[in-house]
């Protein structure tokens, strides 16, 4: 009898426990993708009295879209500054010495509550040997203006959820979308959120370097962005998701839309983007045919993800 | 054609038969499950079908006029009771509730049990199997064994080896127990291993194979004289299944099946009984393609399924009046998962879960009555009330399809049955009726992405379904005497918001086999219409004669055809007994299917007919009862496939089988 229910209960341990371990949904996603929250310092100059010191997600400023909190403390009094005008100025001079900037708010807003200079740059490259980004910054203090010029590093973006483009649009404008949200996107309906920057044309000849009108950009108003999310890999046929939304201007100048990945893997998103006029500037529309084995063509105008 | 029916009724009328009143049984059954509780002896009827004894659950309860299968290889078939898929039925071990692990239904409950651990299988019909848990078509319990106490046998057993010629099907079967006053052990073990089967060309069905290993145990204490606890416990593992008519095979599947029981009786009081059992049952399932180089996409597609329950049964009688009240409580954890692998290996694979763990958890409590109003009448009537509470742990994947579906979802089940049989003299007669509601199945709420290789679909779930309501109807009339018995039975059902799957506009395929995206709707209603005649005749007091007709028909909200609706079909057996040698045959087969549903992925499946023929011999080795059979099925190598054979895939051709079996 005894010996029975030990008999029974070692099969019960035993069958109890899985021949095969079940998937860590939330560790599965994390093997490919690591979300950032926190805001840590990524460079800090001294400048006369001042230190300035700029934080960004992970203490990194990445290829792509970057928000990022600026604070200026006069050492002397160790006070922050709260009233000055910031002016934040990104460029990157290549190999044969040309200079260019990137999409970047150049007056950087106050945020009163939570004290710091909040901007951002979607940096179209990432530093190497040849190529360096350096910042020209600019405050005001009792009426005396101070600038500084100082290097910087800008990394690879690892997590493609964060990818970007550039692109000339039939406009002939040069324009730049960033990927902004999700970071880490989960099987689910995601809200997908980029910026669409587009480079503006100086009406002048440059002045002295930098000259910020020389470099100057705006976030895109009024347009559409249409999505179109597949899954390049040949065997899925051009799998696509329902629900999907295209991705329209909110208040906070970024576009957001919905897009739903129905599982992990690679995605691409077709976007096409359209004027206030309903004119296609960049994309084409892709084929929506199930075709087992053969990878689907992507929009002229697309971003791959993985998650 | 007409004339063929007209011919095959007369046949049947003419010949008349023994009318089996199962009206009269389900009547002794009641008797028999209050007696079981007594804990004396019961002799039920054995595990096996008019033509062979060494069955499998499958052809036990194939034997069965309710009951016919879907077939997706030589192994575990989807049994349908009624015409209606398995979600439509609760289908039980001794009342505990167990939910295969597969998305793909290649483990239906039967497939975790074996013919030498059970005793018999319960099908009622309809409402009337609302005991446990809520149906729409029935309840299918199969009846473990289970060895009275104070045997004067201490020691029984069986043991029983076979050989099936056709795909070399070699089985062992043993069963032993052991009764003492105060303690009661009953075991078996059961090995079966198979290769692929030929069809009636002479084709080898690849993936066809299985192999099966079953292991029971029940020990039983008397604790005091009128009550006792048993322990139980069933350990089933398949390895290396083919399903020739999907696009995948089974590696592993293990199923752990315990309990816990308390019986009390009692000699005085309106109480007779109780009798309460703690359950749990896990079930793991690992499906394999690496046998299936031809497909585009390798991918895996394990499911896990872990019932926790409670049942808890009261026998009351009075006078005339007996009831039985029924307390029914479980918990199941349902997941399965899919991860595709690209074709260059060294991209990240595509996981998703097609059952996002799915959590029901159900609670019940069902009566029902018999009150004899006189000697030749009986009026049964019943109804349960249950609650249904689901949980979707990653509800962010039906938000894919049903944006903002809630993530919980509960719902009220109600059903209510009523039944008045009669008989006068050998003429009997019943008529009934019942109303019930029924939760949508895991799948068809939350399925993700789960392929259906038979009208190649992907089935996507909804969890806002609401609750399938049927209305049904019944009737039987029979007559019997000591020659014949003949007996119709009749059945209708109108089920409102009938779950089916209707082709999305939305989305689009994830399995490269799949031609597009399904979701889980609701129809209006649908009908269904059964009809079974059987009958029996003593030729002589030797020769036998056996007969069955069945007809069914449904139809959806736009008199369009359901699937797996089956065609008319029959079966007449003769079986001669002379002295310790009998033998059998049978013919049964079905009828062209008229009434067959392209909208539901299936094509019209030709008549076929199929000639069995066995002998066999009993005789005593050493005073213990020995019996030989040989026998073969489909004497005429006929190819063919049935209406419900997933994919047309054909059936066994001519199979000679050969067993043995020995008593001690
Ligand atoms: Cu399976």
């Amino acid at each position: 009898m005894k010996k029975s229910i030990f008999f029974v209960t070692a099969i019960l341990i035993a069958v109890t426990s899985c021949t095969l371990d079940k998937t860590d949904y939330e560790s599965e996603i994390s093997t490919i993708v690591t979300e950032h929250f926190e805001y840590s310092e990524v460079v800090s100059f001294n400048k006369n009295d001042y230190q300035i010191s700029i934080e960004a997600l992970n203490g990194t400023f990445y290829k792509g879209f970057n928000d990022f909190r600026l604070k200026i403390i006069n050492t002397q009094t160790n006070e922050s500054l709260n009233t000055s005008e910031v002016t934040f100025l990104p460029v990157i001079t290549n190999y044969n010495g040309n200079n260019s900037s990137c999409p970047h708010r150049y007056n950087l807003d106050y945020n009163s509550t939570e004290e710091y200079y909040s901007g951002y740059a979607v940096f179209t490259s990432y530093s190497t040997d040849s190529e360096n980004w350096k910042l020209h910054l600019s405050f005001t203090d009792n009426d005396q203006i101070y600038t500084i010029a100082e290097e910087i590093i800008v990394e690879e973006q690892i997590n493609m959820n964060l990818n970007m483009t550039t692109f000339t649009g039939s406009d002939g404008e040069q324009y730049f979308i960033a990927l902004i949200a999700p970071q880490k996107p989960r099987i689910a309906e995601n809200e997908l959120v980029a910026g669409i920057y587009r480079y503006d044309q100086p009406s002048d000849e440059a002045g002295t370097f930098p000259d910020p009108s020389q470099f100057s950009y705006s976030e895109v108003s009024d347009y559409t962005l249409l999505l179109d999310p597949r899954m390049p890999e040949p065997s899925m046929g051009n799998h696509s998701s329902p629900n999907n939304e295209d991705l329209l201007q909110d208040d906070d100048g970024l576009y957001h839309g919905i897009v739903n990945y129905t599982m992990t893997g690679n995605w691409t998103l077709n976007f096409r983007m359209q004027n206030q006029y309903g004119e296609i500037l960049k994309g084409t529309e892709v084929s929506t045919e199930f075709t087992p084995g053969i990878e689907g063509t992507r929009s002229d105008l697309h971003i791959d993800i993985l998650f | 054609m007409m004339r063929l029916l007209a011919f095959i009724l007369l046949l049947f009328v003419g010949l008349f038969t023994n009318a089996q009143n199962t009206e009269r049984e389900k009547e002794k059954d009641s008797v028999i499950a209050l007696s079981e509780v007594k804990l004396i002896s019961v002799v039920k009827k054995k595990i096996e079908t008019e033509m062979k004894m060494a069955v499998s659950v499958d052809e036990f309860l194939a034997s069965s006029e309710n009951i016919s299968f879907i077939k997706r290889g030589a192994y575990a078939w989807e049994p349908l009771l009624n015409n209606m898929s398995s979600e439509r039925s609760t289908i039980t071990i001794d009342g505990m509730h167990v939910f295969g692990a597969c998305t793909d239904k290649m483990d239906p409950i039967t497939s975790y049990v074996e013919s030498n651990n059970l005793s018999a299988i319960d099908i009622k019909s309809g409402q009337e199997g609302n005991m446990h848990g809520a149906t729409v078509a029935g309840s299918i319990d199969l009846k473990r064994k289970s060895t009275p106490f104070g045997l004067s046998k201490k020691w029984n057993g069986a043991y029983q080896t076979g050989y099936e010629f056709n795909n070399k099907h070699f089985f062992n079967l043993a069963n032993a127990s052991y009764s003492s006053d105060k303690f009661v052990a009953d075991g078996s073990l059961a090995y079966r291993n198979a290769e692929n089967y030929s069809d009636g060309n002479n084709d080898e069905v690849n993936h066809s194979q299985f192999t099966k290993f079953n292991a029971s145990l029940g020990l039983a204490y008397k604790t005091s004289a009128l009550s006792s606890v048993k322990l139980e416990a069933i350990y089933d593992e398949a390895k290396d299944v083919g399903y020739p008519a999907l696009p995948m095979d089974l590696w592993l599947s293990r199923a752990l099946i315990t309990s816990a029981t308390y019986k009390q009786v009692f000699e005085n009081g309106l109480f007779k009984a109780l009798d309460t059992k703690i359950y749990f049952n896990a079930i793991e399932h690992y499906m394999d393609d690496t046998t299936r180089p031809e497909n585009l996409v390798h991918m895996d597609m394990p499911g896990w399924s872990t019932t926790y329950g409670l049942l808890s049964k009261a026998n009351i009688k009075k006078n005339r009046f007996s009831s039985e009240i029924q307390l029914n409580a479980y918990n199941n954890l349902s997941t399965a998962e899919m991860r595709m692998y690209p074709q260059d290996r060294s991209e990240r694979t595509m996981f998703a879960y097609s059952w996002p763990g799915v959590t029901t958890t159900f609670a019940g409590l069902s009566i029902n009555n018999a009150w004899e109003i006189s000697d030749k009448s009986q009026l049964n009537f019943g109804g349960s009330l249950g609650i249904n509470y689901n949980h979707s742990k990653y509800v962010e994947f039906n938000w894919i399809f049903h944006p903002g579906t809630p993530q919980e979802k509960t719902r009220i089940l109600p059903s209510l049955h009523a039944g008045y049989q009669l008989d006068i003299n050998n003429f009997n007669f019943s008529v009934g009726g019942g109303y019930g509601h029924r939760a949508p199945s895991v799948s068809e709420g939350y399925g993700y992405y789960i392929y259906n290789s038979f009208d190649r679909y992907d089935y996507i779930g909804n969890p806002d379904l609401d609750n399938e309501i049927s209305y049904e109807g019944n009737a039987s009339a029979g007559y019997k005497d000591d020659k014949f018995t003949i007996q119709a039975n009749v059945n209708y059902f109108y089920i409102e918001n009938y779950i089916i799957g209707r082709i999305l506009s939305l989305g689009s395929p994830m399995n490269y086999q799949s031609i597009g995206v399904k979701g889980y709707t609701s129809l209006d209603y649908s009908t269904l219409f059964n009809f079974s005649l059987n009958g029996s005749y003593s030729i002589l007091d030797n020769l036998h004669w056996n007969g069955t007709l069945t007809y069914a028909r449904g139809k959806d909200e736009n008199e369009n055809n359901l699937p797996f609706i089956r065609p008319l079909s029959y079966q007449t057996s003769l079986h001669y007994q002379y002295h310790k040698l009998s033998f059998q045959t049978s013919i049964n087969g079905d009828l062209e299917q008229i009434h067959y549903s392209p909208e539901y992925g299936e094509d019209q499946t030709p008549s076929y007919t199929i000639w069995n023929l066995s002998a066999d011999y009993t005789f005593r080795l050493k005073n213990h009862k020995t019996v030989v059979q040989v026998g073969a099925e489909n004497v005429l190598n006929e190819y063919y496939s049935t209406y419900a054979d997933w994919g047309n895939i054909p059936r066994m051709g001519r199979n000679i089988f050969t067993s043995l079996k020995f008593n001690f």
